[in-house]
């Protein structure tokens, strides 16, 4: 079905990008099974005897305390794609929103502004200032939210501020004024849907950023306060490790690989059928 | 025709980032009568498009100080008019269309859109409305199919097709005044034969008056009533077409006559 709306739409995109369509897909299934309550629900029950190994009954085996790592797997899955989502939509449209402005009114105090705030971010070492946020607004459960969506808006910015001014240049931009749209109008609705594929491409990587940062995090203690992530399960598998039990570990990591690897083919594919130069070949 | 559709009186454009420099165009003045087709032509770089988009106010303060006596639509001054009510203006009763048909319209909204747009925003009609008008307007300017260029985005139309679709959205509320920078230099002589036929066919119609900026003078010759030849900013001869043909005053005339038919001036 993927493939017939995307040739209805004269795009074309390439084996591999299917591929990771599909794993992007199962993945988001998976989600939202979690989300509906119909998997991943027994996570945090620890009913199992410690370090089963996998099995009928356990299907990945067990973690240190008994409990089940399939599901806890599976309840990551939403983690991952919480944050995921969250980040990667605010921070594009923070993003969005600031470069546009930087943009539309370069070389003034607005665009000085909006570059200084992302020069002075994007001079911090960036895994020492999301745990700097996230270690001051420790207890409240969206520290690394914020965290991410403060850095990551800087990339986005710095982009959509150049084509919005590459755009305004262009005769379109012209010609809505001699029609008589006030210049905020041009702005939403002639420039802004031009960047559009820019912001598209944009908010996928930091989907992927987001769900590798929030493993870090996790790992380090700074990442979810409640509930389960690959990150927290790779953070527990530390201990194992060292006794020999590499379930926990390699589950944690097999999902993740697979999830990163099925999201950074299908922003390559997009990236690809959205560049005009590419098309031309 | 007692009073002219636009008139424009001691029209100055310099750089504001070049302080010393000569201005680009220096109290120019000239009347646009109702209906009539005036070019106006010169070398590159003489200030015609200059001219162009002060009188629309499209220069941006930052970069271009604009003075003039006076910039009178259908009599009224809209030289000192807040930006409102020259958006009000612009589109409505001062329209137009660029050198460029390629780059004007929007690549990522249909032609149709782009056209009943300026409909909604100007007369205020309402979706159904304008776009049986937009279909009517695209019919006007040649189209066989309108339904079907309605639904079309930019990059599926020629050149040609994409000036017509301008000239429908330019002429859709019937101004007073529309300005044509050099709308057919980008086209083919057939394509830009048609396409000035379409438009000076409902400029007529509509009785829009019409500055047809131009620098070839076998269009001007063909389609214009009257002409006006600039230099350096400064316009140094307004005749009646046939006039300047048989009797160019100016030597800067003359010359461009000259490259025109192969003679020597």
């Amino acid at each position: 079905m993927a493939t017939e709306i995307l040739a209805r739409r004269k795009m074309r995109i390439s084996r591999s990008g299917l591929t990771g369509l599909v794993i992007v897909i199962f993945f988001f299934l998976l989600a939202v099974a979690v989300w509906a309550g119909w998997a991943g629900q027994n996570w945090s029950a620890a009913d199992g005897e410690r370090w089963a190994s996998p099995g009928s009954t356990w299907w990945f085996g067990t973690n240190q305390l008994g409990q089940d790592i399939f599901e806890r797997a599976v309840y990551s899955v939403r983690t991952a794609f919480e944050i995921g989502i969250v980040v990667s939509l605010l921070s594009t449209a923070l993003g969005a929103a600031l470069g546009a402005v930087a943009g539309w009114r370069s070389n003034t105090l607005a665009d000085g502004t909006v570059l200084w705030l992302a020069g002075v971010l994007d001079s911090i070492p960036f895994y020492l200032f999301v745990a700097a946020v996230a270690f001051a607004l420790q207890g409240l459960p969206w520290a690394m939210h914020v965290a991410m969506i403060a850095t990551f808006w800087t990339a986005t910015a710095r982009l959509a501020r150049a084509e919005v001014m590459k755009i305004k240049s262009r005769e379109f931009v012209l010609s809505a004024r001699a029609i008589g749209l006030p210049s905020w109008l041009i702005l939403m609705r002639h420039v802004l849907p031009n960047t559009l594929h820019i912001l598209l491409i944009q908010a996928s990587i930091s989907f992927v950023a987001a769900i590798k940062t929030e493993v870090i995090l996790s790992f380090l203690g700074l990442g979810v306060q409640d509930g389960v992530s690959w990150g927290l399960m790779l953070a527990e598998s530390t201990q194992e490790v060292l006794a020999g039990h590499f379930n926990n570990f390699l589950a944690a990591s097999i999902m993740l690989f697979l999830l990163l690897l099925g999201f950074n083919l299908l922003s390559d594919a997009l990236q690809d059928s959205f560049d005009p130069k590419q098309a031309a070949l | 025709m007692n009073q002219p559709a636009l008139r424009i009186s001691k029209l100055t454009v310099k750089s504001t980032l070049e302080p010393g420099a000569p201005a680009i165009v220096s109290e120019i003045g000239f009347d646009l009568r109702k209906g009539e087709i005036l070019a106006l032509v010169g070398e590159s770089g003489c200030g015609k498009t200059k001219t162009a988009e002060a009188i629309m106010g499209l220069l941006p303060a930052s970069h271009w100080q604009v003075t003039a006596g006076a910039i009178e639509l259908n009599g009224t001054d809209c030289s000192d008019l807040p930006p409102a009510s020259l958006r009000k203006l612009r589109g409505n009763e001062i329209s137009m269309i660029f050198q460029e048909p390629l780059t004007a319209l929007d690549p990522v909204f249909s032609c149709g859109h782009q056209v009943s747009s300026v409909l909604r925003r100007h007369l205020g009609s309402a979706r159904n409305e304008a776009r049986d008008r937009t279909i009517k307007m695209l019919q006007q300017v040649g189209f066989a199919d309108p339904e079907r260029i309605f639904r079309s985005y930019p990059h599926q139309l020629s050149g040609g097709m994409r000036q017509r679709v301008m000239i429908a959205m330019a002429m859709s509320c019937r101004p007073a005044v529309l300005i044509a920078d050099e709308p057919t230099t980008a086209l083919d002589v057939t394509t830009q034969a048609q396409v000035l036929d379409q438009l000076t066919k409902l400029g007529r119609e509509y009785g829009t008056a019409i500055l047809l900026i131009t620098h070839d003078l076998g269009v001007v010759a063909q389609y214009a009533d009257r002409v006006m030849v600039m230099l350096d900013g400064v316009i140094v001869e307004t005749a009646e077409v046939e006039n300047l043909f048989k009797q160019p005053q100016h030597p800067c005339t003359r010359q461009l006559l000259s490259y025109t038919t192969g003679a020597v001036a």
